[in-house]
Parts: C-alpha cells; sequence; structure tokens
C-alpha cells in the first residue's frame, strides 16, 4: 500500500513536470509581449527615453531577458510556491484575484451537489427495478433528451421562463448592484441569485448521472450473491437497498473523481450565461483580455488538481473493494 | 441453397437503414433458422421506436442541412440594417384585399407595405411595430402613402401630410412651412421625410445627423419630382433636369451629362442611380454590383419610368410590361409576366405593379420563414448552413479522435506493459484537465493568428485531439479480451504479423462497440463545437454555425423580443443532438445482449 502510493506520487510528478512544459511552451507560443502589455497604459504621457527604461525594468521584473530553462524554472517554482503570475486585467497577482470567483464556483457547486443526487440515486434505483416496464422506458427516453440538450440551451430556457416570462429570478450576476447589509442579507441575496444557475445546474446533471446510476444498478443486480440473497428469503427491500445498492456505489467513486475536479473548475458555459463570477468566467475573461498567465496557471491548476483526485480514486476503490488490490 | 435471410450482413443492415424496409417472405423453416449477430442487432433495434425515431430524424436533418442550401444559398458577407431583427412572417407583401381592383397608391416599406384605394380609405400590413399600428384619423380622404424604414407618410385631398410609426428624430414634427401650402408628393425615407408642394418646393425633415439633404436654393420652386434612398434624394426640376441632393460629393453626382434636360423619371438603388429620359433610354450610374448596370436591351428606348429598391432597378416600358435587374437575393428581378401595367412601385426587396384595372401584382421578398438576425440576415438560410458546418465539424472530429483512439488503444492493449502504462497515462493527462476551459485556451492562442477557414478545422483539429482518451481506453479494454482468445493464439501460430492480427483480427470483433461510441461521441463533438461557439471561442462570424447563432442571446432584450434569434438555432441543435443520442442508445442495447431482458 504504502509502495503504491509513494510509486503514484512519484508518477504524478513525472506526469506533472511533462505538462507543465506543454503548459509553458503554449504560454511562450502566446502572441504579443507581455512585458509591453504591462506598461501600456502610460505611452500617451511619457517621454520615449522613460518608456523605453520602462519597458526594459519590466522586461527585468517578468524575467523575459533570461534563457527559455531559466525562465521555465522560475515559472515553475513560482507556481509550486503558489505564485501563479501578474494578471494584467485585474492589475493584482492571480492567486489573490480568483479568491472570489473560487468561492463563488465552489458555492454554486457544492449546493448543486445535494439535489442531483437526492433526484438521481433514487430515480436511477427504481428504473434499475422496473427494468424493461413502460416506466423504465420513459424515463429512459427522458434522460437521452437531458444529457443531449446543450447546457446554454436550458439555461437559455430557464432564464426565458424564469426570468423574463415569470420575472421570479434575476437574469444574471452574483448580487444584487450595490447592495450594502448585514452579512445574512448579503448571503440571502446572493441565495437569490444563485437560484436560476442552480437549477440549470440540477437539471443538466439529472440525464446523465441517472443513467449512470441505472447501469451500475442493473450490473449489481445481475450478481450472483443478489441470487443468493433472494433465495436465503430476504425482502426484496432488503435485497436492493442493502445487496445491490452498497455494491452498486462502488463504480460512483468515479463519478465522484469527476465533480471533485469540476468543484473548482466550474462550468465555463453556466456561468458566463449567468454571468455568474465563477473560475468559469475568469477563464473567459482572461482568455477575452489576452491574459495567459491566469488562464494557463489556473490549467496547472486543473492538472495538479485531478492527478491527485485519480490517485485518491484509485485509493478509494481499493478501501471500497476489497477484491481491488493496489499494487 | 436457402435464399440468404435478410440482414444477416452489415451491408444489409446499412442498406435498410437508408433504403427503407424491405420484407422478404421467409418459410418456417428459414425463420427458425439460428440468426447471425448482425440480424439479431438489427431486429433489437429496429424494435425500439426510440432509436427509430432517432434516425429518422436525424437523417432528415442531415438531408436538410446537406441538400437544402443548394437551393437556399448563404452569402455571408451580406447584411442589410434595414431588415435587422424582423420576426418570421410572410406577409410584407400581403396588401389588404379591399385595395385590389381598386388601388390609388401603393408603397413598400423595410417590412411592411402601406396602400391607399381609390375612396380615399388608408391600409398598411407586414411587419408593423407597436407605434406603426397608431395611423391616422380615418376621416380624411387620403390619395398618397409612401412607406420608410419603420415610419409611414400619408398625404390627403386637402394637400396635409399626416406622419405615423417612429416618433424620434423629429420624424413627427412636419414643418409649419407646409400648414400652408398644397403638397403633391410624400416620401417616407429612412428616418426622413420629404415632402414636395405643387409649388415645386422640397421640404425636409426628420435624422438630419443621419442624412442631410440640402435643397439648393436657386431649384427651390421648379421641382417636380423627388426620390430617396438611405443616404440622399434626387429631384427633377420643370425643364426636365436632375438635381442630387447631397452634401457630399459622391458616385451619384457624376450624373450623365447628355440627359440633363431630358429626364422624365428617376430612382435610386442604394450605390447607384438610374434615369429614364425623354427618348425611353434608361441610364444608370454610380457603383457597379450585382449587375445593376446590365440593362436589358429590349428595354432601351422604350422605358417610361423607373423605380428602385436597395439594389435593383425595375422599369416600366411603353407596351405595359415590365422588366427588372440589379440584384436578386430575394428574387425581386424575378419579374411575372404582367401586362397593362400603368405603374410600378419598388422599395427594399418589395415589388408592386398596378395594371390598369387597379389590380396589384407583386413579386420580390415576401418575408423570412424565421425572421431575421441582428444584423439583417435570414436566419433560416443562417440555420441551414450553420447545420451543416457544425455536422461537418462534429463528425471530422470524430474521425481524427476515432482514429488517435482506435491505433492508442489497440497498440496499448495488445502490447500491454511498459506501453500500455504509458498510453494510458497519456489518456489520463488529457481527460483530466476539464475540457472546455482547454479547448478554449488552445482556440485563443493558436486561433488569433489564422483565417476564419482555416479556424473551423482547428476547432476539428482540437475537439478531436482532445476527445479521444475514452475511446482509447474502450478498445484497449476489448482487445484486453479478444488478446486471450484462440483465433489470436492461433494467428500467432501461423506466423501473422502483428500489425495484421490487431487491425485485422482482432478490431473487427470490437467494431460494433466502437461503432456505437462513435455515434454518442458525434453528438457530444456537436455539443462541444457549439459551446465553444456559444463562448466565442468557435467558430466565429459571418460563419455561421448553431452554437455563434445563439451568442449573445442571453440578454433579455433579445430572449424576449426577439424569441426567433434563439428559438430555432436552440430547437435544431437540441433535436439534432437528442436523435444521434437515441439512435446511439438503440444501438448499444442492440448490440449488447444482456441489456435486452428477453
Amino acid at each position: 500500500m504504502f509502495k503504491y502510493v509513494l510509486r503514484r506520487l512519484m508518477y504524478i510528478v513525472v506526469v506533472f513536470l511533462i505538462g507543465s512544459v506543454l503548459i509553458f511552451s503554449l504560454y511562450k507560443s502566446v502572441p504579443g509581449d507581455p512585458a509591453r502589455l504591462m506598461i501600456e497604459g502610460n505611452k500617451a504621457n511619457m517621454k520615449p527615453a522613460e518608456y523605453e527604461a520602462l519597458y526594459r525594468d519590466a522586461v527585468k521584473k517578468l524575467g523575459l531577458d533570461k534563457p527559455l530553462v531559466v525562465q521555465y524554472f522560475t515559472w515553475l517554482f513560482n507556481t509550486l510556491r503558489g505564485d501563479f503570475g501578474y494578471s494584467l486585467t485585474y492589475k493584482m497577482p492571480v492567486r489573490q484575484m480568483i479568491g472570489v470567483p473560487m468561492k463563488n464556483t465552489i458555492m454554486l457547486n457544492v449546493w448543486s451537489l445535494l439535489p442531483v443526487f437526492a433526484i438521481t440515486i433514487p430515480l436511477g434505483i427504481a428504473t434499475a427495478v422496473r427494468r424493461n416496464t413502460r416506466f423504465d422506458s420513459t424515463v429512459q427516453v427522458i434522460t437521452i433528451i437531458g444529457y443531449s440538450l446543450p447546457f446554454f440551451v436550458i439555461a437559455l430556457l430557464f432564464i426565458f421562463l424564469f426570468a423574463v416570462k415569470l420575472p421570479i429570478f434575476p437574469i444574471s450576476g452574483v448580487q444584487t448592484p450595490g447592495l450594502r447589509g448585514t452579512p445574512g442579507r448579503m448571503f440571502l441575496d446572493k441565495l437569490y441569485h444563485m437560484a436560476l444557475p442552480l437549477l440549470v445546474m440540477v437539471f443538466t446533471s439529472l440525464g446523465g448521472l441517472t443513467r449512470y446510476v441505472r447501469a451500475t444498478m442493473i450490473e449489481a443486480l445481475s450478481m450472483d450473491y443478489i441470487r443468493t440473497a433472494r433465495a436465503k428469503g430476504l425482502t426484496e427491500k432488503v435485497v436492493i437497498y442493502s445487496h445491490a445498492f452498497r455494491n452498486a456505489l462502488i463504480p460512483f467513486i468515479t463519478i465522484m473523481t469527476g465533480w471533485f475536479i469540476s468543484i473548482f473548475s466550474g462550468s465555463v458555459v453556466i456561468e458566463r450565461t449567468f454571468l455568474w463570477n465563477g473560475m468559469g468566467k475568469v477563464i473567459i475573461d482572461a482568455l477575452n483580455q489576452q491574459d495567459f498567465a491566469v488562464s494557463l496557471a489556473m490549467v496547472m491548476f486543473y492538472l495538479v488538481l485531478s492527478l491527485v483526485g485519480n490517485l485518491l480514486m484509485d485509493l478509494s476503490y481499493g478501501l471500497a473493494d476489497p477484491r481491488v488490490k493496489l499494487n | 441453397m436457402a435464399k440468404k435471410p435478410l440482414g444477416s450482413t452489415f451491408t444489409d443492415v446499412l442498406k435498410t437503414f437508408f433504403l427503407g424496409r424491405q420484407r422478404a417472405t421467409l418459410s418456417i423453416l428459414e425463420e427458425e433458422q439460428v440468426q447471425s449477430p448482425y440480424r439479431t442487432m438489427f431486429r433489437n433495434f429496429r424494435e425500439k421506436w426510440s432509436a427509430m425515431l432517432g434516425v429518422y430524424m436525424f437523417l432528415a436533418i442531415f438531408l436538410a442541412v446537406f441538400i437544402l442550401p443548394i437551393f437556399f444559398p448563404l452569402d455571408t458577407q451580406f447584411q442589410d440594417p434595414t431588415q435587422q431583427n424582423t420576426r418570421p412572417t410572410f406577409s410584407y407583401m400581403k396588401y389588404d384585399k379591399a385595395l385590389q381592383g381598386n388601388v390609388a397608391s401603393i408603397d413598400g416599406g423595410s417590412v411592411f407595405g402601406v396602400g391607399v384605394d381609390r375612396d380615399g380609405k388608408l391600409y398598411q400590413w407586414g411587419t408593423l411595430s407597436a407605434k406603426l399600428q397608431k395611423m391616422p384619423p380615418t376621416d380624411k380622404r387620403y390619395v398618397q402613402a409612401s412607406a420608410g424604414l419603420d415610419h409611414a407618410v400619408a398625404l390627403d385631398a386637402d394637400g396635409k401630410v399626416h406622419t405615423w410609426g417612429n416618433d424620434r428624430f423629429t420624424l413627427n414634427m412636419i414643418p409649419p412651412e407646409l400648414s400652408s401650402r398644397k403638397v403633391k408628393q410624400v416620401i417616407a425615407g429612412h428616418q426622413i421625410s420629404i415632402a414636395l408642394t405643387e409649388g415645386g418646393e422640397i421640404y425636409v425633415w426628420g435624422n438630419s445627423n443621419l442624412i442631410s439633404i440640402p435643397v439648393p436654393k436657386d431649384k427651390q420652386g421648379t421641382f417636380t419630382k423627388v426620390v430617396a434612398n438611405t443616404t440622399l434624394a434626387a429631384a427633377i426640376t420643370g425643364n426636365n433636369e436632375l438635381v442630387i441632393l447631397s452634401s457630399r460629393e459622391t458616385p451619384f453626382s457624376y450624373i450623365p451629362s447628355e440627359i440633363q434636360g431630358r429626364v422624365r423619371d428617376v430612382d435610386l438603388t442604394e450605390r447607384s442611380a438610374a434615369a429614364v429620359t425623354t427618348d425611353g433610354r434608361i441610364y444608370v450610374w454610380g457603383g457597379n454590383d450585382y449587375g445593376v448596370m446590365d440593362i436589358p436591351a429590349h428595354a432601351q428606348g422604350r422605358a417610361i419610368a423607373v423605380s428602385a429598391g436597395r439594389g435593383h432597378f425595375v422599369a416600366l416600358l411603353d407596351d405595359g410590361s415590365v422588366v427588372a435587374w440589379g440584384r436578386n437575393n430575394y428574387k425581386q428581378t424575378n419579374v411575372p409576366k404582367l401586362k397593362n401595367i400603368v405603374s410600378i412601385q419598388s422599395s427594399y426587396y418589395q415589388n408592386y405593379a398596378v395594371d390598369k384595372n387597379g389590380r396589384i401584382h407583386t413579386w420580390g421578398l415576401k418575408g423570412y420563414l424565421m425572421g431575421t438576425d441582428q444584423y439583417g440576415r435570414d436566419l433560416f438560410v443562417r440555420l441551414l448552413t450553420g447545420g451543416r458546418v457544425t455536422l461537418t465539424i462534429g463528425a471530422l472530429a470524430v474521425i481524427i479522435s476515432a482514429i488517435i483512439g482506435i491505433i492508442i488503444g489497440s497498440f496499448s492493449g495488445y502490447y500491454g506493459g511498459k506501453t500500455d502504462m504509458f498510453l494510458m497515462r497519456l489518456a489520463e493527462v488529457v481527460n483530466a484537465i476539464p475540457f472546455l476551459p482547454l479547448a478554449m485556451i488552445l482556440s485563443a492562442i493558436i486561433g488569433s493568428r489564422i483565417s476564419e477557414t482555416g479556424r473551423i478545422s482547428m476547432i476539428m483539429v482540437i475537439l478531436g485531439l482532445l476527445n479521444w482518451p475514452s475511446l482509447a481506453r474502450l478498445v484497449r479494454g476489448q482487445i484486453l479480451a479478444a488478446r486471450e482468445q484462440e483465433f489470436v493464439t492461433a494467428a500467432k501460430a501461423m506466423g501473422i504479423t502483428e500489425m495484421k492480427i490487431i487491425f485485422k483480427h482482432i478490431l473487427p470483433n470490437v467494431i460494433t462497440v466502437v461503432l456505437v461510441n462513435l455515434t454518442l461521441s458525434f453528438a457530444l463533438s456537436m455539443l462541444y463545437e457549439s459551446s465553444l461557439s456559444y463562448l466565442g471561442f468557435g467558430v466565429n462570424e459571418p460563419n455561421a454555425t448553431w452554437g455563434n447563432m445563439l451568442y449573445g442571446c442571453n440578454d433579455s432584450t433579445v430572449m424576449s423580443l426577439y424569441w426567433w434569434r434563439w428559438v430555432f438555432p436552440a430547437i435544431a441543435l437540441s433535436l439534432c443532438t437528442v436523435s444521434i443520442n437515441m439512435a446511439g442508445d438503440g444501438m448499444r442495447d442492440a448490440i449488447d445482449p444482456k441489456s435486452i431482458g428477453r
């Protein structure tokens, strides 16, 4: 076990290094001179000589005068230290800048977990148990439609229904502009703004997850131990919820890893549509503003996150399923 | 030997798919025969109604977006601000029945029309804004009416002017000078109105910031006719001279000198002017585009009147027939067979001709099936071409990812060991980074330095390059299972090369599973492409895809007022992905005997 973890960690380091070289080469192939972008606003009210001096300072400050290898290692160590670079649009360090969006994204995603699981797990189990009935095939078709519809189409539809036709919710934003009040009131206002994106997020997750639960449940129900349990004369309820469902939960670990990453990365489409100030919107804004340091730092972050997530997934498989041997 | 039952080979399945169901009568013996796996799959598939519905829906969409654009070609460069955000309708020339056989004056506006019958009653039709619906008092007897961009002007029998519709830019403020004069002609133009009095004076009011129409002092009082387009106006004086009313030097100013003093009629398109002289000849000058200079030869010397739309001319000949030439994007020069015509009126893309019995004949733009977008482009045409782009990108992206996925998956599964370890870790890394952000970054970095066509291929490659891991993993799993089977051992023992074993012996055994996966990832690729385009990182304007048609539609104005701009692309995209997924899901169930609970 210990040896396995150690080996996996070493492998993570190797993959991370390969990934970081790729990301760094992407970063370097970005068109435009970051040093010029940094001092851009000053050009108009400066003498050419002063501007040149400032430009040289900026080059030095960004380390652009050093060889590429040195630049790479400086960048790598800075990233590892948590210094993700300097956002040219926000004029502040990336780490400082992404604090609020990260909080917003985590909030939106964590809140969506509960309703999603509360709906999909019972529905998935019910369709698996009543397999090939009219109920099952209806749910199957509905869930196909559910997961085939593009996120933004659902988002547009929900905006149209619940913000334009029936003005219950605000169309977009995180907070009512200019609102000041007690923390409780601010929180309620945020929840009110979160309602519609949350609704869309839950709705879009239902289809795929219900089908996944159904598939794993059918797999579990076809096992020999289910026949044994039934032969023992256990009630159907015990067979389904105690014997089958627990085993069906094991493949769920994979899904959970996906969730783990998306909690931090957020949904680009939903955040863009609802102008929700989260990580997805930060990436879009950064790319629109040619602020590549931010977006690539974030890709780096996701890479680490998913590598760690995959390790955790494998380890938890080992814990959850005694048949899985880690080596 | 017995006839092979239908559906026993893969080709048969495809044939039945595309050519329809061919019933073969089988004897009892044949029906009792063991079915081939393909036949079982096909039967399972056909019995699932949702799968068949998906296939038919997808085929319908596929045929529509690949065949219909031949008949409705898209001109990506075309824009027309006068047609922007118009709702789906075909009523632009659906004049009131009461006008037929009884018309005194008729005119077309941008997306509507106005007319006056011989009894002095005023009518209007087409797409009418809330302001346009407030028509002037009905107790007056009207003699002439004119429609503009979003307002209309009418003249009553007392020579008084009435205006309704858009009332901004002082359009509703009729000059006080007109109250003491008798007006004989009114024009509603592009946010301006022009009145010509019996005394030959021209008065202009409206948005003078947009168009300024100066009237030369020395000519004031001599005019007999005035016409206007969206930038300037032209007038004919009593001694048949032509005057361009513009404060700037434009191509319109170069009036052919030989026609001065002989001009009988004139009209203006957006970039060119046409005049008819007293001897019936037609002269065109200004910008030569859309073939406005190609005057039909038989019309020369016989023309008595000319009228112009946004880019085309219509001329009335002395025998009562009508010819048209110039831009033909909305069939505005396809004149039906007409005779005994006494007057013609063309404006924007509509044409009205009135014969001597007062009957109205129309041709040109009736309206738009799905409305227009913010640049005045026909959404239906964009939807068709956009669908073709979306489907093509999705298909090619899947092909790219299939090639990569199958090769990597096969090698990984067959060789195992270090190769497997390395390739699968690679797949893990590609799979690990959230898809859309990575695709967006690649598109933003690479896309800034290539052309728009290159951009479309780049999107395909990016989608293909990021999409292969799931397929590679699937192929690997299948090959791992097949590798240990006897036929592989036999093939190895016979000394067949490893490449041949992988791609000729093992791969055909797992191809059905791969096909199902490809179908599902085709839908996924389309979703990714449209998401990228929706976010502004995929295919950009002026090229159309279903995703970028929805770009900027999350706006309350667009959502509520211009619903057709998001409803139609959203429906098309959703129907397409739903149908592909239904078919793919049916295929998966059909090839997996375990999933059929019988």
